[in-house]
């Protein structure tokens, strides 16, 4: 019978039952017909047919136990039993109730975040795991972003596109005259909010003629997060006037709630119909300018399109558009990726991070198991006795097995719900985690019904992985030998020794990946990033919102710099388009050195940033040939790029570097310094090669103002904000941080995984050493005889020990021996093939004492044995 | 025992079931007396005892139940063979045979 006839069954039993009744009564009417029928009086046959059928209650119930109706009721009574275990074993229970609660627990909330990042990618969209991006692809592989042209061009030339979206992020300031805040745009075309099927809150949404003219529909969409904020939620918001960059637009409506724009792990207040970038940016429009590559495009396939023929079509319409605009299209093609994979925002951060994380925590459930496998097989060994009872008195063997299943069943049922409570909690705390700095980031977690689902399966998956060894084993026991011996002296020790060996394997894994993470995340703390962290003050200004050009931006920052300079607790001033261990990948720039082309026709390519003549020396970054850049308003020297050492040592290794000419776009730049190697993206990258280039020659309306100062730096930060304001009060300053809290950031995304490390490392050790005591400890209690013999034939106490200790950690040796060599490999392709002697002799060392000591414990007790005592105990 | 009735040897009376359901399905009074017909009247089981072994049956997949209506109109509960059925019912059937033969040599003393 199958297990779901069973079921069936079992939820209908009430009914069964019934049906069972009737078909006896039915028996005994018909049969007191038949005696009629011969002659009989009728009460008389009635009464001789029912004494004939028999008890019909007793064969009711034997019916029932016969068709697998019983079924329930045995469980019902194993699981009895099975809670009584927690009572008669309360230390055991707890400890495989609790590491399998947390490795479920951890499980669940990596899976759910994991699972969020891939089926719904977008907050707030409907089926967002069927959006794709489209995005351009150059001849070095990165991706540059969609210009509005192009997007035009693709949305006429991709029939198997049914809406095509496009859009990109704009910072902007909010408010009137000096009072602005930063907030956080999208600037969007007409069609955002209908192609990705989002409904408003209140009011209404962008329509597509809103963004059809350039500098048009002074219109824009708020965030239900902004809306509460800011309007206290008041339905009068529609049609309000708001200020965005010194402009006036009409709110037209309300996104929904949980609609937080579409960048992984961004939040916008503010989506604007594209068209109105050139009024915002008061700059020249970006709509012609194929070379402006700003934005984004999600597309939602047509009903039937599959991912081939998407692909297909764009790699078509792409080398149309290459013939016709070669000066910006030549060598771009573009790839249909999913959402999660977006080269912007934290996407394909989160999902590797996750992935990794995932695969890290199936390892530590996998150590779980097996260690609760080893404690329950050690005490089935002990509870042979009771299972002989349970024989001799006419338990079948596949009752005993029921009852152990149970057993643990019952425990995996516990920590599946103990482990979601767990998940909820990890999610909420997660959820909670607050991040410095003014990026609008968020987690966009939450557990999941899969979540759920997942810790339930993996609660009975456990069970039943770590459940069944001893569960078999017990069946298998004979009765008369469980009985008649004392102590069970011989049992195999196979099946735990190996258990022992995976466990402890699994266990040095863990730990050195762990030990990895803490590793890195350490050293970044005390690493030397090769520039002077302490005593510097940032804050950000942008003018791309004001009338600035090029040569009034300079005067502009001359001024600013100069004002900063001379304000007694400022040491020095200078700005840069980017600080180096950012959130964000830093901008490179392709190039070629003395406008020689690579023999392939390709372009070597190395981070490039703007900063102003005395950054170096501010950030503490030695020249070590040629010097700095002229100032920002001589004109008379040629453009010029100071590079770094990492540079020379790749592509001006020849000759002086100093004086030699870089290409980079139409400009060719004069070689002014070298500087030393510092870092710039993250803690423990390899040396990059970078040019600085000077505002002079590569100006930005966008700038981080530096400033190192006397005293504690944040003392300088309203002297920052009221040089700055006496400059021009229209400048509004943001995100001012201490370089030391910008730093910190960078190393928040460490931070989580080293402290999930931090916990779950020791653990592991945790869980490894109990595994190898329960099997000593119950290994011994077994040999006590054989323990009492040697010590009364001149063993010494010392080494009956040693004996046992080494024999104990044979398996162990086992595990680690074949997991050490994965860590090596691992280690060679995490860690750029260095291998990290620290890490692969101390972890395995710190393995071997704790489960030594493990080891040691027990064997010592039971060598302190009497032999007299060990011998009468048989 | 009375009337030179033969008690029911134990695990027989499965085999009895399966041969009283081999040419028709029937329900559970039907089955009782077709074993007390085919046994010529010889052998009886308690009639309770019937319904275990039918349960037991269908829990093994020898039978299947289907609720049909009896020939006094009633609704009755209906056993039928299945394939695995009968292929144990030839096997019980064999294995009858040969045990039967084995006591009837014992009893006669030969060969």
């Amino acid at each position: 019978m199958t297990l779901f006839r069973r079921l069936h069954r079992l939820l209908r039993r009430h009914r069964v039952d019934e049906e069972m009744r009737a078909e006896m009564r039915a028996h005994v009417e018909l049969e007191s017909q038949r005696l009629q029928r011969e002659g009989i009086g009728a009460s008389q046959a009635r009464a001789r047919a029912e004494r004939e059928f028999g008890n019909l209650a007793q064969w009711q119930q034997r019916a029932r136990e016969q068709s697998g109706a019983a079924w329930l009721e045995h469980w019902q009574r194993d699981f009895q039993q099975a809670a009584r275990l927690l009572v008669k074993a309360p230390l055991l229970s707890l400890v495989i109730v609790l590491s399998l609660a947390v490795g479920i627990g951890a499980n669940a909330v990596i899976f759910s975040w994991l699972r969020g990042v891939v089926f719904r990618p977008i907050p707030g969209v409907s089926e967002a795991s069927k959006l794709v991006l489209i995005e351009p692809r150059n001849d070095a592989g990165a991706y540059p972003g969609a210009s509005w042209a192009e997007y035009r061009d693709l949305r006429a030339a991709l029939p198997a596109v049914q809406d095509l979206i496009a859009f990109r992020m704009l910072p902007l300031d909010y408010g009137p005259p000096g009072h602005e805040e930063r907030a956080f745009a999208q600037l969007v075309s007409g069609n955002y909010f209908s192609g990705l099927g989002v409904p408003p809150e209140i009011g209404r949404l962008l329509r597509e003629n809103e963004a059809a003219v350039p500098g048009g529909m002074p219109v824009v969409v708020i965030s239900h997060e902004f809306w509460v904020n800011r309007f206290a939620a008041s339905p009068d918001v529609i049609g309000k006037e708001i200020q965005l960059n010194a402009r006036t637009l009409t709110v037209v409506g309300v996104a929904p709630e949980g609609f937080r724009g579409t960048v992984i792990g961004l939040t916008f207040d503010l989506w604007i119909p594209a068209t109105m970038s050139s009024v915002l940016l008061a700059g020249p429009s970006e709509f012609d300018q194929r070379e402006a590559r700003n934005y984004s495009l999600l597309a939602r396939p047509a009903p039937g399109a599959e991912a081939p023929r998407l692909q297909a079509d764009v790699t078509g319409a792409m080398a149309t558009l290459a013939r016709r605009f070669p000066a910006s299209n030549v060598g771009v093609t573009a790839d249909v990726l999913p959402f999660w994979k977006s080269p912007r925002g934290a996407g394909r951060f989160l999902f590797s991070g996750l992935a990794v994380l995932q695969v890290f925590m199936t390892l530590v459930l996998v150590v779980v198991c097996a260690n609760a496998a080893n404690l329950l097989l050690a005490r089935a060994q002990s509870r042979r006795r009771e299972v002989g009872v349970r024989l001799a008195l006419g338990a079948r063997p596949r009752h005993i097995l029921r009852l152990f299943l149970a057993e643990a069943l019952f425990l995996g049922f516990l920590a599946a719900v103990l482990g979601s409570l767990l998940a909820e909690w990890g999610t909420e705390a997660l959820r909670a985690v607050p991040l410095p700095g003014a990026f609008p980031f968020r987690f966009e977690t939450e557990l999941s019904v899969a979540g759920l689902v997942l810790s339930g399966t993996l609660g009975v998956v456990c069970a039943l992985a770590f459940g069944l060894a001893p569960a078999i084993r017990s069946a298998r026991t004979d009765s008369h030998l469980a009985l008649r011996a004392a102590k069970d002296n011989g049992g195999r020790t196979r099946g735990r020794g190996a258990l022992v060996a995976l466990e402890n394997g699994l266990a040095l894994l863990v730990l050195v990946i762990a030990a990895l993470f803490m590793r890195s995340f350490l050293e970044s703390r005390t690493d030397d990033p090769g520039f002077r962290v302490s005593g510097v003050l940032l804050g950000q200004y942008d003018l791309s919102g004001r009338k600035y050009d090029r040569a009034a931006g300079l005067a502009l920052l001359s001024d600013l710099l100069g004002r900063l300079n001379a304000v007694p607790g400022i040491e020095s001033a200078a700005v840069a388009s980017r600080v180096p261990l950012d959130f964000h990948a830093m901008p490179s720039a392709g190039f070629t050195i003395d406008g020689a082309a690579r023999s392939d026709g390709g372009k070597d390519r190395a981070l490039a940033y703007a900063v102003t003549p005395g950054y170096l020396e501010l950030m503490g970054i030695p020249l070590v040939a040629g010097s700095d850049f002229v100032p920002l308003t001589d004109s008379r020297r040629g453009p010029q790029v100071i590079v770094n050492e990492e540079f020379v040592r790749r592509y001006l290794a020849t000759g002086t570097p100093v004086g030699r000419r870089i290409v980079v776009g139409p400009a060719s730049y004069e070689v002014a310094g070298v500087a030393r190697n510092a870092l710039y993206e993250t803690f423990g990258e390899r040396p990059k090669p970078v040019m600085y280039f000077s505002y002079r020659d590569w100006y930005s309306p966008m700038g981080q103002i530096h400033v190192r100062t006397r005293a504690a730096e944040s003392l300088a930060s309203s002297d920052l904000r009221r040089t700055v304001q006496g400059v021009n009060p229209e400048i509004i300053l943001y995100d001012v941080r201490t370089m030391t809290e910008h730093v910190e950031k960078n190393l928040f995304f460490r931070r989580i995984p080293a402290r999930l490390f931090g916990i779950l490392g020791p653990l592991v050790l945790v869980l490894a050493a109990t595994g190898v005591y329960a099997v000593v400890a119950y290994s011994v209690a077994r040999r006590t005889t054989e323990i009492g013999i040697r010590m009364a034939l001149g063993a010494t106490r010392g080494r009956v020990v040693r004996q046992i200790v080494s024999e104990s950690l044979a398996p162990v040796w086992l595990g680690i021996v074949p997991a050490w060599l994965i860590a090596v490999v691992i280690m060679i392709h995490a860690n750029h093939g260095v291998l990290v002697l620290s890490i692969l002799l101390g972890v395995p060392a710190l393995l071997l004492a704790v489960v030594g000591l493990a080891a040691w414990l027990p064997a010592r007790r039971a060598a302190g044995v009497d032999p007299v005592v060990a011998l009468r105990a048989e | 025992m009375p009337d030179g009735k033969a008690n029911l040897l134990q695990g027989t009376l499965d085999l009895l079931i399966l041969k009283a359901l081999q040419l028709e399905p029937m329900h559970g009074f039907g089955i009782s007396v077709r074993i007390r017909q085919m046994s010529a009247e010889m052998l009886t089981v308690e009639q309770g005892s019937l319904y275990p072994a039918l349960y037991r049956l269908e829990e093994q997949g020898w039978l299947k139940t289907e609720w049909g209506v009896s020939e006094n109109n009633r609704r009755a509960k209906f056993y039928a063979l299945t394939a695995a059925g009968r292929k144990q019912l030839a096997l019980e059937e064999r294995s009858w045979a040969k045990l039967s033969t084995a006591i009837g040599f014992v009893l006669r003393g030969a060969p």
